[in-house]
């Protein structure tokens, strides 16, 4: 990166000169707690130094003190507001090095929530990027509430069927912890009709909104030579006419039996990155659709119940498993030695490699922009800092 | 004449030390005093009745719980407000930092004085009434650029120059819409021209003067720093914007004139567009039709509210170029076209 | 789809006149639907069946003994380890003499509930227990019990949830009494050994 970039220059409040500010970690648009030293020329932002770490928790070091049977209730606390696909990376990674299948009906069952988990992560991302654009006081905090209010039916079809509402807890390794209650794939399925609907309705307030338009068209634009350069993933490399997604290219979790688009906009700014998002939404609902249509009868784990907390012990090996967590690329790699515990564990998080993205859009734009793109890459820094 | 003094400018013809003129400057006092509170007592409920409109659009319920429905909270925000400590930032500007929120307060308060709430009701009726109201609303920008300089703090700094940059730009627009109904009524006094309006209220006169009355919902928006113009305060962004080191008395000073402003605007926009105070029973009683007014008032910021409540933000130089390519020519489209509409047909109305 | 703006003035001119009223009909048509709040704790909501809520110790149904053996398996499974338990041994079966879990920095994650054998620490349908001193949230044996019998237990024990979870035994094992069983319903089989 250009060393002028990160030269942080202070001289005083007259024309021309920079202006340093501090965006976080405690603001209202960081999104987590995420410290963005911008140096400013009037309203342009002229340099960024970005400073993450404020949210660390020692998760890889967690993955080697606790067993498999005890870490994929932590692992939803990486990106907790997605937190199925963190669980599912790790499990499918114990899985892959331990050669441990998965019937079919609890691959069914980890793609409906999967699903329906992507479907309430994107709510939770419109509503506060909304509300980062619109003010707090303002339309933004409308389209929060309704967002939010959608988000709380999907919450509330988790928490019947596993008990929580965001940190679950629900995969194991070798398939699932529960299995569907009774009259829940009906619920379910009220649950999303609904929500389509609801879509419309978000569609007509923001889509055909000069005001909205004015405010996302064109701004933070990542052009495909960057996207594919920089590592992103996740509706950022599909905003920028890539069209890569992991259910796609290496289903996993009999992601091969259903049928979906992957939506791909060419324009890279952040109204792409919404219309991609907006479209991912519609496809997770046919997707639960078509997975409660199908779901077959069977077990919901390949191993016996956990009885003991050094039950699993997964052969020695190593391997890296991914999913398409909703907002890029989740992976977990996982080192065994034989034992119950990995030797080694590293999470790759989407949101991690997302944010190297930001010094080379956020660098010519305006302030009000720069929380225009940080909601559009929409990071949760859980996943930066594990 | 019955009723409240009602002093022009032109026809004050007491000598100073006149027993008369004393009596009517204590009058005076009493009347503008009363007033006064009423206006503040207004303005604390009308936060309530936009807390609430707001949470029903957002499928919530607003205050619920102090007092019966809520009806209570102003007063607890009030007392709340009043009790904080008062806490000034070590390097901040005494003496500006001090005087900012008087200098907001006042003149949003003394554009109360010019508006006729009904015939004969009303604290002071120039014949330059709309020019007294303009003149003086613009005067709040030199309090709100005072708070944002004395706070000695970036992001004050930062929204007191943008709201500075978006209120001048939004005046002049604003002026111009105004102008509109003095156009078609001829007369700068305000109580003149409501009562030109006992035939059509302006805002029905299709097609400018529909247009005019949309124009000033708009001009009004940016003029208060509501959203989608809310640079101002970029809640965001900013924080509070030049809001952001104020907090108990001062807080509740610069609130309280920001919303008697935003009441102010709104009974002009119900003075020049929708009648003021026409309505059913409005000729027998004044009070009457000093309720249709308010009514009219509150329904020109609900509509203000509503917008303000469904759309998101946009950014500062869109909304200067806003100002500047669109609305600023097409208001003065709007009254050279109003203007030969008068000189042409007359004015519509009595 | 919508198009791009800044492509043609009175284009866009056109459709921000229309989109206003778009937006203003969906805020108001929010107004006059019914507002989703549930007004707690004058009134709560239904939990479903597998709420995972406070946690607490159960008696035997018929006995009336204490269902806890004090074999610590909850204690080894839980991940922030805020179980502690000390055994004591009596003649026909084992009791817990000490049992503490420190509720502030419990996880709610179940597990201490899905490997007791006995079903005596399950978790309840209510979460209503905020207190002024975080002291009262480090609850001990008489406490996990007196939340046993206050609230509403949920479904999950952890024989029901072990149940769950177990594939069925192979057709073939069962060949001698194939219509006995019904298959999701298997009894528990023993602790799984090493997965290869």
């Amino acid at each position: 990166m250009d060393p002028e970039a990160r030269k942080v220059i202070e001289l005083g409040y007259g024309g021309g000169e920079r202006l340093t500010m501090n965006m976080g970690p405690q603001h209202p648009s960081a999104h987590g707690v995420f410290r963005a030293i911008l140096t400013l020329e009037g309203e342009t932002v002229m340099a960024v130094d970005a400073v993450i770490g404020y949210l660390h928790r020692c998760h890889e070091k967690l993955g080697e003190s606790l067993t498999y049977t005890q870490y994929p209730s932590i692992a939803s606390k990486t990106d907790y507001v997605a937190a199925m696909t963190s669980e599912l990376a790790y499990v499918r990674a114990a899985e892959m090095v331990g050669k441990v299948e998965v019937p079919r009906r609890a691959q069914y069952l980890r793609v409906i929530v999967a699903e329906l988990q992507r479907i309430a992560s994107h709510c939770l991302w419109l509503g506060t990027w909304c509300l980062d654009m619109g003010g707090a006081l303002g339309g933004g905090a409308t389209v929060f509430l309704y967002c939010i209010r959608e988000r709380e039916w999907v919450l509330d079809l988790f928490e019947a069927l596993v008990g929580a509402r965001l940190l679950y807890g629900f995969h194991q390794v070798g398939g699932t912890r529960y299995d569907v209650p009774a009259g829940w794939a009906q619920k379910c399925r009220e649950t999303i009709t609904l929500i389509e609907k609801r879509l419309d309705e978000y569609e007509d307030m923001l889509e055909r909104n000069a005001f909205f338009q004015a405010r996302t068209q064109g701004v933070g634009t990542i052009s495909r030579e960057l996207a594919q350069s920089v590592g992103i993933s996740g509706p950022l490399i599909r905003g920028s006419g890539v069209s890569y997604d992991i259910r796609r290219l290496e289903p996993y979790s009999s992601y091969e039996d259903f049928d979906f688009k992957v939506p791909v906009e060419t324009a890279g700014d952040c109204y792409a990155r919404y219309r991609v998002r907006m479209v991912e939404f519609r496809e997770s609902i046919n997707i639960v659709r078509q997975a409660l249509d199908g779901l077959p009868e069977g077990p919901v784990s390949s191993r016996p119940g956990v009885k003991s907390v050094g039950q699993v012990r997964i052969a020695k090996g190593e391997g890296y498993a991914r999913v398409e967590g909703a907002r890029g690329e989740v992976g977990c790699y996982l080192v065994s030695d034989g034992s119950a515990k990995p030797y080694r564990m590293k999470w790759r998080g989407a949101s991690f490699s997302n944010l190297s993205v930001l010094p080379h859009i956020l660098i010519g734009c305006r302030v009000a922009d720069v929380v225009a793109i940080m909601g559009s890459v929409d990071p949760v820094f859980g996943e930066v800092d594990r | 004449m019955s009723g409240p003094p009602h002093i022009t400018i032109a026809e004050s013809k007491h000598r100073s030390g006149d027993p008369e003129m004393i009596m009517e400057t204590v009058n005076a006092f009493i009347i503008g005093f009363i007033v006064l509170n009423v206006i503040i007592g207004m303005v604390t409920y009308v936060t309530l009745l936009e807390r609430k409109f707001a949470a029903r659009m957002q499928s919530r319920i607003g205050p619920y719980r102090v007092g019966p429905h809520g009806l209570l909270q102003p007063i607890a925000d009030a007392l709340k407000l009043m009790m904080k400590e008062d806490v000034v930032p070590r390097a901040a500007d005494r003496s500006v930092y001090n005087l900012a929120p008087i200098v907001f307060l006042v003149p949003c308060m003394l554009i109360f004085a010019t508006l006729p709430f009904a015939p004969g009701l009303g604290i002071a009726d120039l014949n330059i009434g709309i020019l007294f109201f303009l003149a003086v609303s613009a005067m709040e920008i030199v309090g709100l650029f005072m708070g944002g300089w004395g706070s000695n703090n970036k992001y004050a700094l930062l929204s007191a120059m943008r709201a500075v940059n978006q209120i001048i730009s939004y005046d002049l627009p604003f002026i111009f819409v105004a102008l509109v109904p003095v156009l078609l009524a001829g007369s700068l006094k305000l109580s003149d021209i409501a009562e030109a309006q006992a035939g059509l209220w302006y805002a029905a006169w299709f097609p400018l003067g529909t247009i005019a009355f949309l124009f000033y919902i708009l001009a009004t928006l940016a003029a208060e720093n509501r959203v989608p113009f809310d640079i101002l305060e970029a809640e965001s962004e900013l924080i509070a914007g030049f809001r952001v080191e104020y907090s108990g008395m001062k807080f509740a000073l610069i609130q309280l004139g920001e919303y008697a402003h935003m009441i102010a605007t709104s009974y002009l926009g119900a003075l020049l567009f929708l009648g003021a105070w026409a309505g059913p029973g409005s000729d027998g009683s004044p009070w009457v039709g000093a309720l249709w007014f308010t009514l009219k008032a509150m329904f020109v910021f609900l509509v203000v509210t509503w917008i303000r409540w469904s759309f998101v933000r946009i950014r500062a130089d869109q909304i200067l170029a806003i100002s500047w390519k669109f609305l600023m020519p097409a208001a003065l489209l709007l009254l050279m076209a109003t203007a030969v509409v008068v000189a042409l047909q007359g004015a519509p109305g009595g | 789809m919508a198009k791009r703006l800044g492509e043609n003035f009175w284009g866009d001119f056109f459709r921000l006149c229309v989109a206003v009223p778009r937006a203003m009909k969906v805020t108001l048509i929010n107004l006059f639907r019914r507002p989703v709040t549930v007004h707690y704790p004058d009134k709560t909501r239904n939990y479903p069946d597998r709420y995972r809520g406070l946690l607490a110790l159960t008696y035997d149904k018929e006995t009336g003994e204490e269902n806890c053996i004090g074999c610590r398996l909850c204690e080894y499974i839980c991940p922030p380890q805020v179980i502690k338990v000390e055994m004591l041994k009596a003649e026909k079966r084992n009791f817990a003499k000490v049992f503490t879990l420190e509720l502030y920095a419990c996880e709610f994650c179940e597990l201490c509930v899905q490997v007791c054998p006995t079903d005596a620490i399950i978790m309840m349908k209510s979460f209503d227990m905020s207190t002024a001193d975080r002291r009262e949230l480090l609850l001990d044996k008489d406490r996990l019990h007196q939340i046993g019998l206050q609230f509403e237990p949920s479904w999950a024990t952890g024989n029901l949830l072990r149940d769950m979870q177990t594939p069925p035994k192979a057709p073939k094992a069962e060949a001698a009494e194939p219509a006995a069983r019904p298959a999701a319903a298997g009894p528990a089989p023993k602790a799984g050994g090493a997965a290869e």
